[in-house]
């Protein structure tokens, strides 16, 4: 029993450094989807807040998403990482903060 | 004689001068046809707008539904809250937008298909023999995994968009290994559409470059509602971020659907609307899959195969996006079909949309 479970450690260690990339990238990405998509539903399409809540939901909730409507930008929070996007002008819409 | 010849020329010039007022255009916006019969449109409005479960996002969820018949609007619907006015996401739809933009650029004779991309961008040296019709094919050979929500882990394309990719979407792209030969093997990346976007930036000059879909197409076209949005770096988003109104995109398809002609100005290279609906026949058959022409779909059948659509004419095209949004054109019906939608789920079929479509802009005939 517990040379089955050290080798299932084993190989979901090996899986991990296999995929260290994907797995370091995971958590930013519903914040930084939520940012972009729901500033731009709100300042490029122009949809009003409850739509463009639902609009970017997903199966796994954020802890936090705000908008400052003075300067058209959004801060979403989601797995403990912060993505902002801010609206760029009439032509070139929303984009992420570096 | 030299009277014969001439009064040949002149009658010639009249008729085509006759022709082309015959046609048309949306100046300034789209008239609208004299007779509509709603009644025939009952099922297409059936289909496309049927009760709306937005709680589960599930089933066929349309924003807006445009037909134009012979440049005359015969059907609009729009869902609150998007309207005639809504600038909607195009999706992918932007990466035929930006073919066509680059037929105003290949107008300009500013490069050749066999072009090498590396020639107009640099961090395609890794990938020399990589040349603009290739990108154009989505046939780059360059690794690619593109898949949206249900994949995000491995996703090339949500890594683009919103994590390693974010800041400068083409060299993320170019930074790639290759996986194929160019121009062998049909693999559909957006990662090979923002490489041309980047690519259009030496094309037109830097200068040029952020004004230059306005310039060359939108604001030719009458075009008012376009936002593009761009990566930190200033290269247009042409995979995905393209939004516009449905009655603006449809002028799109109208220039499509007469050769790249906008009135009397002839706006794209003649043969490039003709290299946007040319099959690559490279492309493996999927199926109710369009296939890839130019950075267009096509409705032709790949080689042992069949119609993706087999209730539309082989000749329909079509630029398509994400979550069901769509522009079709039909030249043998002399037809343009706008639908966005917000559809999550695999219910809506681009088959039986047309096929509703088809029977009701004929009055029902068969």
């Amino acid at each position: 029993m517990k040379r089955l479970l050290l080798l299932l450690l084993l190989l979901v260690g090996v899986w991990s450094w296999h995929e260290r990339q994907a797995l370091a990238d995971f958590p930013g990405i519903l914040s930084a989807y939520s940012a972009k998509e729901y500033c731009s539903c709100r300042f490029v399409m122009e949809f009003d807040v409850p739509y463009c809540q639902a609009y970017v939901g997903q199966y796994l909730p954020l802890s936090r998403l705000e908008e400052t409507t003075q300067n058209r930008q959004v801060t979403a929070v989601g797995f403990g990482i912060e993505r902002r996007a801010r609206w760029q002008g009439a032509h070139e819409g929303c984009g992420l903060l570096p | 004689m030299n009277k014969a010849l001439l009064a040949v020329l002149l009658s010639l010039t009249l008729l085509s001068t006759w022709a082309l007022s015959q046609e048309t255009w949306p100046q300034p916006d789209w008239p609208q046809a004299a007779e509509i019969n709603r009644l025939a449109w009952c099922q297409v409005q059936a289909y496309a707008f049927a009760p709306r479960d937005d709680r589960n996002r599930e089933g066929v969820r349309t924003d807006a539904l445009l037909v134009i018949k012979q440049g005359q609007v015969v059907y609009e619907h729009y869902a609150a809250p998007t309207s005639a006015q809504t600038s909607h996401l195009t999706w992918s739809i932007s990466k035929s937008v930006l073919a066509t933009l680059l037929g105003v650029a290949r107008q300009e004779v500013r490069f050749a298909l066999e072009d090498p991309v590396a020639r107009f961008y640099p961090p395609m040296q890794a990938h020399p023999a990589v040349r603009l019709q290739d990108l154009l094919h989505w046939a780059s050979g360059l690794d690619w995994q593109e898949a949206y929500e249900y994949a995000p882990l491995h996703s090339s394309v949500v890594a683009m968009l919103y994590t390693r990719g974010r800041e400068d979407m083409a060299a993320y792209t170019a930074a790639r290994p290759p996986a194929a030969e160019p121009g062998q093997r049909f693999l559909y990346s957006s990662g090979d559409s923002n490489v041309l976007a980047a690519a259009l930036r030496t094309m037109v000059g830097p200068e040029r470059y952020r004004q230059y879909p306005w310039d060359a197409l939108f604001t030719p076209l009458g075009i008012t509602s376009a936002v593009w949005e761009r990566d930190a770096s200033g290269t247009l988003v042409g995979s995905s971020y393209l939004y516009m109104s449905a009655r603006d995109l449809a002028r799109i398809g109208l220039l499509m659907l007469r050769d790249g002609r906008w009135q009397s100005q002839q706006l794209l290279a003649k043969d490039w609307v003709v290299f946007n609906r040319t099959l690559f026949t490279k492309a493996v058959a999927e199926p109710g899959e369009a296939n890839p022409g130019g950075h267009w779909w096509l409705n032709q059948p790949l080689p042992g195969g069949e119609r993706p659509w087999p209730d539309a004419p082989a000749g329909t095209f079509a630029a398509l996006g994400h979550w069901g949004q769509a522009l079709y054109v039909v030249p043998d019906e002399q037809l343009i079909v706008v639908r966005y939608a917000d559809d999550r789920d695999g219910q809506f079929q681009h088959n039986e949309l047309l096929k509703r479509v088809l029977a009701a802009q004929s009055g029902g005939r068969p």
